[in-house]
């Protein structure tokens, strides 16, 4: 591989001059990944990618490929990936504060160490790779036998090889595996359930007697019994009914009534009668439910 | 040649793959010493003549000598396999220097994805899959066809990669300039 020397030189380009790309050599053979272009770019001080126009890196190598008159896909491909990761990275440069984020902790210099640590590490195994490419031409001039050991030397030739199994096994195997099996029955199992209507009536309950915190609310409680609680006082904030708030993340969430409007009122009483008017559903209702709409929610049960 | 060293000649020159010492001194009812003796009179008597004795993958092979490789090919209808992409190679270094590796780390020291280079080296059979990592990665390790392909008897021939790592004036050149467009963009960030 023909990569640029690892060696810094030259004066550095005068300031405020663009780079210009027809000094990238973009020779695409020669950039085997971002890191190698990269590298190539700093060791030319040409860094600057925010004044790089990487619409005028896809149009020279569009020329490059014309003048080609073959479309190489591996290194079409190579391209494609190259040149995102590069509109990535200015992409990253131009928004201040997106940067790599484990580079992004660390101090200017430390990040500069992280970064140039790997890419000598990244510049070792580009070293080795070159040397397994050459490897691999070089030892292409030996070629070794091919064709398959004699029959007569084989510890068990073909021919002799019987069938061990029936193949009527087989067909049964498969045959068992296309049938449809028949549903389990398991309507002995009991589901205990925590209905929304039931969380609701306790909360309405509470909200009676004035503020409360939700951890009264559901203090010894499950988790499934917790999480319909929230969701019902989801629906009690909704209908206008009861507000909440907490003062920090974690925090106690303290509950208190709200005064209705006149909308939030209707609202609530709609929310109320539906609750009231739902049954909770069967078992098998509730395992054959899929898709729940939006008046479900007010009498699903969960089960716990 | 003695006795031996004729039959180890002609229990490679029937085997398709590498065949180890103890191998060949279990088929022949031999000390491994004698083998390994005769290895030696073999690879000598072969000198000049149209067939090598190669040490590859953890064994000894007959190989066509490169001089042979045209007419072999026409023959055999044979063309030579295509090289390695820059992509291919790189990720083939760092799989047969760190394996067993997983694909993420592959990438974190290329810098890119490395997806389509770890299928097209498991396809062209020099990787293959060795279990899973810690958190569940497939990891990848070089296959006995990479050995035999690149002329290696195991994995510890590679060659010491600290050869290919930038001198230390390369390397301060580079941090320094690290250093300043670090710099440079900190003070364009505030």
């Amino acid at each position: 591989m023909t990569s640029p020397p690892v060696s810094p030189g030259g004066p550095p380009p005068a300031a405020g001059s663009a780079p210009r790309l027809d000094r990238l050599e973009l020779d695409l053979d020669v950039f085997a990944g971002p890191f190698d272009l990269l590298l190539s770019l700093i060791l030319r001080e040409e860094l600057d990618l925010l004044e790089v126009e990487l619409a005028d890196v896809v149009v020279a190598y569009l020329d490059h490929l014309q003048a080609r008159e073959e479309l190489d896909l591996e290194a079409a491909t190579e391209f494609l990936v190259l040149i995102a990761a590069l509109l990535e990275l200015k992409s990253r440069l131009m928004l201040p504060g997106e940067e790599l984020p484990e580079l992004d902790e660390l101090a200017p210099a430390e990040a500069a160490e992280e970064l140039l640590e790997r890419m000598l590490q990244y510049a070792r195994f580009r070293g080795a790779g070159g040397w397994l490419a050459e490897r691999h031409e070089s030892e292409q001039g030996h070629l070794y036998r091919a064709a398959p050991l004699p029959d007569a030397l084989r510890r068990a030739p073909l021919e002799a090889a019987r069938a061990a199994y029936e193949s009527a096994l087989l067909g049964q195997a498969l045959g068992g595996l296309l049938r449809t099996p028949p549903p389990i029955d398991v309507s002995h199992l009991t589901t205990p359930r925590v209905s929304l209507a039931d969380r609701l009536g306790v909360l309405r309950g509470l909200l009676r007697r004035g503020a409360f915190s939700f951890d009264e609310a559901v203090e010894g409680a499950d988790r499934v019994t917790v999480a319909v609680t929230l969701f019902a006082l989801l629906e009690l904030y909704k209908g206008g009914e009861a507000a909440w708030e907490q003062a920090e993340p974690f925090g106690e969430i303290m509950v208190h009534g709200a005064a209705p409007g006149p909308a939030a009122a209707r609202a609530a009483a709609a929310v109320r009668r539906d609750a009231a008017s739902r049954t909770v559903p069967t078992r098998r209702d509730a395992a054959s439910r899929m898709v729940p709409t939006r008046r479900d929610a007010a009498s699903r049960t969960v089960p716990s | 040649m003695t006795g031996l060293a004729r039959l180890v000649e002609a229990l490679l020159f029937l085997a398709p793959d590498p065949v180890g010492v103890d191998e060949l001194a279990d088929a022949l009812q031999a000390g491994e010493e004698d083998v390994r003796e005769a290895l030696g009179e073999l690879r000598h008597a072969l000198g000049g003549r149209g067939v090598v004795l190669r040490e590859l993958a953890g064994g000894w092979a007959l190989a066509s000598h490169p001089d042979a490789e045209e007419g072999a090919r026409r023959l055999l209808a044979r063309p030579r396999t295509p090289s390695l992409t820059p992509a291919q190679a790189e990720t083939l270094s760092i799989v047969a220097y760190l394996q067993p590796v997983s694909r993420p780390e592959v990438a974190r020291i290329r810098g890119v994805a490395s997806e389509s280079a770890t299928a097209a080296l498991t396809d062209r059979g020099l990787i293959e899959e060795s279990g899973r990592s810690q958190f569940g990665a497939i990891l990848y390790r070089t296959t006995p066809l990479f050995l035999t392909l690149f002329g290696l008897n195991t994995v510890d021939d590679l060659p010491d990669p600290v050869g290919w790592d930038p001198s230390p004036e390369d390397e301060a050149a580079l941090r320094e300039r690290l250093l300043r467009a670090g710099d440079e963009r900190a003070q364009r960030t505030t």
